[in-house]
Parts: C-alpha cells; structure tokens; sequence
C-alpha cells in the first residue's frame, strides 16, 4: 500500500511564501485562490513572544469529513491517500467547505483575473472554466505524481513527481513520499523528529504533518493547541 | 470538427537578477510561446547551495510580462512642466524618434563638454537596488563608459538603505563589502537586527534552516519580531538604536570579566595590531629609522618593529619606550624619548572600562544577566585552540559570529556597532577562518565582486592595503567632481570604480534642494539623467522635496516597463526588454554579496524565453543603438573589449574582441562574452557559444572553499587586520579636517568628529531627540515612537509593488497591509486591529490601518517593505503607508561617512475605525 502524505518542519519555514507562489503557477489557481500557503502565527504576551510559519493547505485526511459529506461523491480518495475532487461530479454545494476542520477547499463562481476582468495571456492560455462553481483544493500535485510515476519516478524524490511547492521551498521545509514505505524520505523524518498533526484529536487522521521541537524552550508548545508527538 | 493541437511546451534556463543575491537560475515553462510558470533549475542540485531553487520574486515575472501596465511603446512627454500634479502629457512614440531625442540630446550636452561649469559630469545615471541593476543591463554599461565621467551620486536610498559603514570599515578590515556568517559550519549566532531569512536569498535562507536544524543558536536583538527573529533561539527586544551600548558591553565582558588566555591570544598577537603601541599624540609609536610601529617583546623587553622575527608581543599594557616618533596628519611628527606607549588592545580595554551590562542595561533595557549569558555562550562556541584542515590548509575553527542589521550598520552609531562587533571577532579570532565571520565582495578595495582575495596584497604597517580618497594636500581634490563630493568629503570609501557609490546621496539631494554645503555653489541638474530600476520619487527620503528636485531636472530619459513614481518626471521612456525576454551572460557562483559563497562558480545565460512583448527592446540594442548616434561606437566597443560585459575578450590567452569601428549585434556581443568566459573558465579547454549557453544554461568549475577565507593569506603574506586601533582613519580624518577647513568649509565638521581611533559610545537616542530640535521647530518629546521598517523578501528590490501575485502573496506576511503597532500600548491609545491611525514625524505625516501585534515593543512601529506609491499602476491603489516620506533629510542626521538610518521619531494618532 502507500499513502502519500506531506511534511512541514516548522523550524526550517521562513514564511517566504515561495510555495504559495509556486502552486499558483503550478496550478493556474484565480487571484486569493491558495491551495498552499503559509500562515503567520504570534502568541504570548509582550516581551514573551513567538511567532512561527505553518504551511497549511489540505490535509487529505484519512477519514476526510469533506469526503463523508459530499451528495454527489465529487470528493473521493484515492488508493494512495489523495483526496480529489472530480469537477465534473461537484455541484457546487459548498457542504465539503464548510465540513473541513482546516479551511482548505475555494469555491469561485466567475472568472478572475490578477488585473481587472480580462485575463492576460498566460492566464488565457491556462484558464479551466472546469473550476468555475465548483470545490477546489489542493490535489498534492496528483498529475504530477502520476505523470511521474509512468516515468518510473518517485514522488518526493525526483522533482518531475513531486508537488510544485516542496520543489520550490527555499527552506527545505516541505517534504513529500509514501509514509507506508518505512523507509521512505517521509517516514524517515518522522521517526526522526518530533511531529504533530492539526486537529488530530478530530480524528480526521491527516496526510500533513508538522515536525516541531518541542525539547527547544523557545517554543512554549503548551501555550498553543498542537499535540505534539514523540 | 478540429483534431485536438498537443501544446508545445518548452523549458528554458535563465536566471533572476531582481537582487543584490542573485543571480539565481530558474527555468521558464512556456506553452505555445506563451511563459507559464517559473520553476527551480534542478540542473544545478548539489551545486547551488539551494539546489537551483529561486526565492519567491522570479514568480511574480510571468504577470510582469503580461502586466497589462506595460509601458508598450517609447513615449515622450508633450507637457513641458513637471511636478508631481502635472500630467506629463505621454504620446507613444517610434523608438526611431525616441532614441534620436535622447541621442540628440546627448550630442548636444557632448558638444557643451561633458563636465557643467561646477565641474560635476553633466551626465548622470541612477539605478536602485545595491546598484546591482547595473550589472544587468547587458552592454549599456559600455555605453556609459565610452561617455565619459558621469555622476551616480543621485542615489534612490543608498547611504540610508544599504549596510554604509559595514561597507567602509568593512572593505578596510577584512575586504567585506557585506559579511556572513560561514553558516554551513557555524554555532553560535548573534544578530543585531540582521533580517536574513527575509534578505539572504536563497542560499541564506537555505543555509540558516539547515544549520538551525543541526543546532546552530542564533540570537536576535531586535526592537520587533521580525521574521528572522521567529526563527530565532531567543528575540530580545532591545530598545531602538541602543545596539552600540550592549555590544560595547559584550566587548566589556570579554576583556574585564574574562581572563585573557580564554581569548585567541595568538590570533591577537599575530594576524592583529591589537599589540601597536600608541603614543601620547593617538598615533603609533613609531621607529625612528624605519617608521614601522613598534609593539613591546616580551621576550627582549624592548619595543620592537612589528615584524620583528620572534617577537612575543605584548597584548595589554603600557610600556616605555626609549625612542619613538609619532606620525599625524600632514606628516605631522613627533621625536619622543622614553615617551609610554599603551598596546592598542590596552586603549581598547580602557576605553570599555565602565562599559558594563548593567550599564548597558540601564540603556538599552536588555537585562545585564542576558548580555554576560549571552557572551558567555558565544565564548563557549568559538572553540578557541581548535583547527579545521580546508583543502589542505589548516584553518581556525570558530564557529561564532555577531551581525548587524540594516540602520544599525549605517548612519550615526554605526562607527561603533560595526567596530564591536568586528571586535567581537578579534577577541576569539572568529575573523576570516572556518566557522566564523566572512566578507562577501569588494567594491572599495577592490573592482572585483567574485574573487575579493585577489585584493590582498601587503601594505603599509603591516596591513592589507587600502584605497582611500586622498586628504593629503598635494592628493585631496578641493573640487566636488560628484554632486555629492564623494572625492572631497568621504574618504573610505576610495578611489576605486565603485568610489561613486559610497559618497552621502542624500547630501547629493539636499544640495540640489538648496539645503546643505552652503559654502559650496548649489549644483546643476544634470543635463541628462538616465533611471533604470529604482524609484527615488518614493524610495530615498523625505519624499515630497524629492519630487520637487526632479521637476527641476531638465531632460530625464527613463528606463522603464510601467508607470512609476520617477520616470513621472521624465522626458522619454524607453520599455526596455524585461527580465524574460532578454540576454546576458553573467558569473555565477564563487564568493559574493550575503550568503553566495558556493563551492562552484562559473557562468549563466539570462535569454529571452519568449521574443520581447510589444515594442520592448533588449538593454544591448538600445544601447548600440545610442553608440552609433552619439558616434561613440568606437569607444564602446572598446569598453565591451575591455571587459564591461563581465570579462575581457581579450587577453594574451585569447581573443574575441569586437572589431571596434562596426557595430555587433546583441547576439554577436554575448557570442563573444561567451567564448570568453568559457575559454576562462576551463583554461581553454572548451570554447563555447551563445547557443551552448542557450541550451545548457550555464557552466560551471569547482570552487574551493579555501577561498571563502582570507585568514590564511594573510599568514602567507605576514599580515596583520587592521584592529582594533584606528590610527589611519584617525590621521585621516584629521588631514580631511585641515583640507575642508582651509577651502572655509565647516559644515561637516560634525562629521568629522566621527574620525576617532576608537569609536566613542554615543547615546543615540539623545542624538536623534537632538536632531529633531535643531532642525524642526518641535519638542522631541512629541515623539515617542520610533518608525522603522522591516525587509520584505515578496518585494525588495523588484520594482514589484504593482505584481497582483506579489502583492497577494505578500499579504500572508504580517504588517504588509499597514502598520505594525504593540497591542497593548495601542489599546492605551484606544486603538484597536484594523483602525485607521495617522503617523507623523516631524517632516510629513501618512495613514494606515494599524496591525497589532505583540511581537513589536511598545515604544516602536514598523511599515513593511516600501510604499507609498501614487503612480505606478496597481500600487497606487494600493494605498498603503510608507515610511520613507516621514524620514527627514538633513546634514545633522548624516554620520562621517555620509550615510543615515532608515527610520524616525514619530506619533501616532488615531483617525477612525477601518473600513
């Protein structure tokens, strides 16, 4: 089996947003639409303060609650762990958006373009009215891992297979691979690092993890909601 | 029905250049000649110390492309009055027409002569961004050569906006026009402020997470929590321009409350003037025979030259020396019998004596426990004694480094900070070994950015040598050949290529303002600027007066893709071909700027992945198009012959010269440039053309890290770095003093204080509150906030603000959308998140929604990045509050160097609640 699922070491992000502009191009997502982004987080008080980066984006969940509530099985899951969503299936109800715990999924009902209503070329040429009314979030580059796969590539390895926004961190903090592949770049940092997930107490069992060294002072975990592993 | 057309996609090799750390190579995705997306250059993994990943910028290129602002045609101006409200009247227009104005009016000025009536060059040239747009403007560099003199002193923020005194002080101790850490090996960071994951680039950012990952501390005293310190061990809050005091106090700790053989003794002795001995007079105790310093021997009990063969000099003490002359300026000289002579360490810990952390503490509001725990552990980490074989040399090993931040390394308080920290070094022999503080590049020592060893060579007194601008009186140049007199008033930064950028820009304006050096004629205008990539309209400071000073300028010919805020003054805009449509050859890799240090180096092509859009033209042609009008043809193939393009293309190994008297196309250029570089880069081995270039993207060769140091050339050359005591700058400071003082110019002498052996503590905030009174009619006491600003790795130096991509991206990042504010202090104002506030300073005031936070001390408030536009298409709708309209310009906020800090005193009212 393998199940695809993505790291994030949130003691190497930066918040440069390099992955946020990466998967718009990857992707040819409209103005505001960000599959991946990275968020900036304070807590604490003045002068004990701390403020990380956390790329977020969706989590495809195990036992995704976007999956469970769809009426027109638009979403789904792949064997691999991938949660997709087939726009030809979505009718646009929005219930999937308002089910997922990490606000991961955009609806945009009409064309939208970075100036004004026309697009630009490079915008007209990658425009898919596919995706207009309908859910849309982060595939984990599926068609890439796919394309990539064909080739005898491994995903998370070789960049041909892999998520426009792990190639493009700066930071090598975003990671990508099978975590059922024990031995894999993915279940490697794992077993090396202390990680948590989002909201694991949900249940949703997500494919993101976040690797976080809760042995360092600096970082008062208990002073924010993560349930930090070892 | 049509049969469904598979797409051609195509991939192509170039590189970014919209910063000083580039460039950074990339590959373009392009469907059906269409530019789609940007990409890393996996090509190069394992090579570039970020595995050919470029930065979030080079994402915004593909809507510059297609940026529907696009200036798409020359244009030139119909309404012969400018001003900011002024609507220049643009009428597109053929480049035929435009370069024959421009043209004509450079024949026209030619025939006047090229310097005006003052003597400054009648022609003048402005880019932004560290100059580094200069490097990339293909041939036209060659062009501006083949001209003649021409003025760079009209900066658009340089001086106040780049790291001014690391650069000077920095080139004479170690060749580093900026430094670095040697993060790749490094344990223990202390950072006065540096923002390096938002301004290291790539390989910065890469190599500090990866050194964070295997445990690399790094501390970050910063009056807010800016994205470095996020990432940081500790964020200690110092209060605003107080660094001086807490590093004077880490140098306390290290030579009062530590004993001296935890130090680098050595290292001390040795590759440092620590043991010169300085006489009554503050200059060195000289040889009566040989003029060499003398330094105490321990092991005859005699003052000694310094090269004396097995000395054991002594580091702290005063000593009495039989015979010794002092040399001052002018060649001043005194004869001294059994005159005492204390090591210049020994000045340089009495000068520290009462420097203790809990006197900084008082000042700076940084616990004293914190600055003795701190430098314990930096001590702790420099591995003292240690060695590290490097290519088969053995280097120190010191894996600590202090780093200063932009404001904190320029302007007033900068002398000392940069010396501290620089000492901080010194005292552990941290200095140009493995683990420890590097330099990047020189640009005052040296001509060179990629091999900065090559400028050391022995010089007087044991040190490297040095270029300054002469103070003698036969040498020093009376006449201002810059508008900002960068030959007459600012000595370190030397007489090489480079000279002009280091003079006081802002001394440039206020001259042309009517506000300064008023035993000096005012300065014309120059009879012909030309701007590329910068924006000093809204990026130097003081705004509105900016504005006014360029309304006056009589023929301005603009470089330009949109509408700005500058070339709102122009007479002719050129649309030059943008960063994917045109060609380069550049050197990659090696040693230079920030965190560039590679373990290869080599050459890259930038090319055009689609044909320039609309009427865009490659900076090559424009600029052969210029040479045949103005019939310099001849003069500026010779430059390109000589190496403006990057390299010579002829030397006694090869020859691709041009022929001088025909004119090449911008293919036949870069042809040549390429077999150049390829000849040079494998000892001619391989030759290779544009078209490899074009299909391979770059070349390469093994770097070796040895290079990254210069430590041991020093030791092979018996050379000592030029601390801790200033003796040449002190002599020099005194000789510029006499020379100004002659010609009946006391307008700097101010200034000239600054040019002290040892840099005095100075209480920067009460200098500033200072400032604000002798030049506004205000209590300073009205302003209780410092405004500073931070770097935003979205925007900085890519004349992006009008990218929608950047400008969304960018909007993830705290505080880009308006102005930082601690909460708590905010809500005693009665000011919540999101409400409309006012700033003001003494000279302007803007608006902006206030963005609250708690990582930003109470006392202080911060605008991200550089707004403030009101022209540039996108931007200006934007309406988003800059800080630079609110920084004053004034001689009294300039330091001896010429240069100032990027922020003000400010208050802050409430407007309203936000929208």
């Amino acid at each position: 089996m393998t199940r695809y699922v993505m790291i994030a070491d949130l003691n190497r992000c930066v918040g440069c947003q390099t992955c946020t502009a990466a998967c718009r191009h990857t992707n040819a997502t409209p103005p505001g639409v960000q599959w991946r982004k990275v968020l900036d987080v304070e807590w604490g008080e003045f002068p004990d303060v701390q403020r990380l980066f956390m790329p977020v984006g969706c989590q495809h969940c195990a036992d995704p609650p976007c999956m469970h509530v769809c009426p027109s099985t638009a979403t789904a899951q792949r064997e691999d762990g991938i949660v997709t969503i087939d726009y030809d299936l979505c009718i646009g109800c929005s219930y999937c958006t308002v089910a997922c715990p990490y606000q991961a999924r955009y609806k945009v009902d009409k064309p939208e373009f970075a100036y004004g209503d026309l697009p630009t070329e490079n915008e007209a040429k990658r425009f898919d009215e596919r995706t207009l009314g309908v859910a849309q979030k982060c595939t984990f580059c599926s068609d890439r891992v796919d394309a990539g796969l064909e080739q005898g590539l491994t995903p998370g390895i070789d960049p041909e297979a892999t998520p426009g926004c792990v190639n493009a961190c700066i930071a090598d903090a975003l990671s990508f691979g099978d975590i059922e592949d024990e031995n894999s770049n993915v279940s490697e940092l794992l077993a090396e690092n202390t990680w948590f997930q989002m909201h694991a107490e949900l249940g949703t069992e997500p494919g993101f993890y976040y690797l976080w060294d809760a042995e360092d002072k600096r970082r008062q975990t208990e002073a924010i909601d993560l349930d930090v592993q070892e | 029905m049509h049969a469904k057309v598979k797409p051609e996609v195509k991939r192509v090799s170039t590189y970014c250049y919209q910063c000083v750390n580039g460039p950074d190579l990339l590959t373009v995705e392009t469907v059906d000649g269409v530019a789609t997306k940007i990409e890393p250059n996996f090509d190069l993994r394992g090579e570039h110390p970020a595995d050919g990943k470029v930065c979030v910028k080079p994402f915004g290129l593909v809507q510059k492309l297609y940026n529907p602002h696009r200036i798409k045609k020359p244009m030139k101006r119909t309404n012969p009055k400018k001003g900011r409200h002024e609507d220049p009247g643009w009428v597109e227009t053929s480049w035929d027409e435009a370069l024959d104005i421009v043209a004509d009016k450079m024949n026209a000025t030619r025939a006047k002569g090229v310097m005006d009536e003052n003597g400054n060059p009648r022609l003048a040239f402005t880019t932004g961004g560290a100059a580094t747009p200069f490097k990339y403007m293909g041939s036209f560099p060659a062009l501006l050569f083949a001209w003649g003199p021409f003025d760079q002193s009209l900066g658009a923020g340089g001086t106040v906006k780049c790291y001014h005194t690391e650069h000077m002080f920095g080139e004479l101790w170690h060749r580093a026009f900026t430094i670095l850490p040697d993060t790749p090996r490094c344990e223990y960071i202390i950072s006065f402020g540096m923002n390096i994951d938002a301004s290291g680039g790539v390989t910065g950012v890469r190599r500090h997470a990866d050194a964070r990952k295997r445990g690399m501390k790094r501390i970050q005293f910063e009056p807010h929590l800016s994205v470095t310190g996020a990432n940081a061990t500790e964020w200690i809050p110092i209060k605003t321009k107080t660094d001086n005091a807490v590093l004077f106090s880490m140098l306390h700790v290290l030579l009062h409350e530590t004993p001296i053989d935890k130090l680098d003794v050595p290292f001390l002795k040795h590759r440092t003037a620590s043991p010169y001995l300085v006489g009554p007079n503050g200059f060195y105790l000289r040889d009566p025979e040989t003029k060499k310093p003398l330094l105490w021997d321990n092991n005859s009990n005699k003052a000694v030259p310094y090269d004396h063969a097995d000395a054991d000099p002594a580091l702290l003490g005063t000593f009495t020396v039989a015979d010794a002359i002092e040399v001052g300026a002018d060649e001043e000289t005194w004869r001294h019998h059994r005159v005492e002579g204390a090591t210049g360490l020994e000045k340089t810990r009495q000068m520290l004596a009462d420097k203790t952390p809990e006197w900084a503490s008082e000042i700076s509001e940084v616990p004293a426990e914190t600055i003795r725990r701190i430098t314990g552990e930096y001590l702790a980490h420099a591995h003292i004694g240690e060695t590290e074989i490097v290519d088969g040399r053995e280097l120190p090993y010191r894996p600590v480094v202090t780093v200063l931040g932009k404001s904190v390394n320029n302007g007033w308080g900068a002398y000392e900070c940069v010396w501290a920290h620089t000492m901080m070094q010194v005292l552990v022999g941290a200095l140009e070994v493995s683990g420890g503080m590097l330099g990047s590049t020189t640009h005052v020592a040296g001509d060179t950015d990629w091999e900065r060893s090559l400028t050391v060579e022995a010089g007087e007194d044991g040190f490297m040598t040095h270029t300054f601008t002469p103070t003698d009186k036969e040498g020093w140049d009376a006449n201002p050949f810059t508008r900002h007199a960068h030959n007459s008033l600012t000595p370190m930064g030397g007489s090489k290529m480079g000279a002009q950028l280091f003079g006081s820009t802002t001394l440039a304006w206020l001259r042309l303002q009517g506000r300064a050096a008023e035993s000096w004629p005012k300065p014309n205008p120059p009879d012909i600027w030309f701007l590329y990539k910068c924006n000093p309209a809204i990026s130097h400071s003081e705004t509105d007066k900016m504005g006014e000073a360029m309304a006056q300028f009589p023929f301005v010919a603009a470089f330009a893709y949109t509408l700005d805020e500058s070339n709102h003054f122009a007479d002719v805009i050129m649309p030059e071909a943008t960063d994917l449509e045109s060609d380069q050859l550049h050197r990659i890799g090696g040693g230079h700027y920030f965190e560039n240090h590679w373990e290869s180096e080599g050459w890259a092509l930038r090319q055009a992945v689609i044909e320039p859009l609309h009427e865009a033209k490659d900076f090559s042609w424009i600029a052969n198009e210029l040479a045949k009008r103005t019939g310099l043809l001849e003069a500026y193939n010779g430059a390109i012959n000589a190496g403006v393009c990057g390299i010579p293309l002829q030397t006694d190994d090869y020859d691709f010269s041009l022929e001088l008297d025909k004119e090449h196309s911008q293919d036949e250029i870069w042809n040549a440039v390429s077999k150049a570089a390829s000849h040079d880069l494998t000892g001619g081995k391989e030759i290779l053309d544009l078209d490899w270039f074009r299909q391979n993207g770059f070349k390469t060769r093994p770097y070796s890290r040895l290079n990254w140091y210069l430590y041991h050339r020093l030791e092979d050359l018996g050379l000592r770095f030029e601390l801790p005591y200033q003796e040449r700058y002190y002599r020099m400071g005194k000789q510029l003093a006499n020379r100004l003082h002659e010609t009946g110019v006391h307008w700097w002498d101010k200034q000239l204080e600054e040019y002290e052996p040892l840099p005095e503590f100075k209480d920067l905030n009460r200098l500033w509150d200072e400032i604000i009174e002798r030049n506004h009619d205000v209590k300073a006491g009205d302003y209780p906030f410092w405004l500073l600003t931070g770097r935003s790795m979205q925007y900085a130096w890519g004349g992006n603000v009008g990218i929608q991509l950047m400008k969304e991206v960018a909007d993830n990042v705290y505080g880009h959308d308006g102005i930082v504010m601690n909460a708590g202090k905010a809500r005693e104002m009665g000011i919540e998140d999101g409400d409309l506030i006012e700033v003001t300073s003494p000279v302007n005031s803007t608006r902006g929604y206030a963005r609250l936070r708690q990582g930003v001390r109470p006392d202080v408030v911060v605008m991200i990045a550089q707004f403030g536009q009101w022209k540039m298409p996108f931007a200006k709708d934007l309406k988003r509050p800059g800080l630079n309209a609110l920084v004053p310009m004034n001689v009294d906020s300039l330091d001896g160097g010429g240069s100032s800090i990027d922020g003000t005193k400010v208050y802050v009212t409430r407007i309203g609640a936000g929208l």
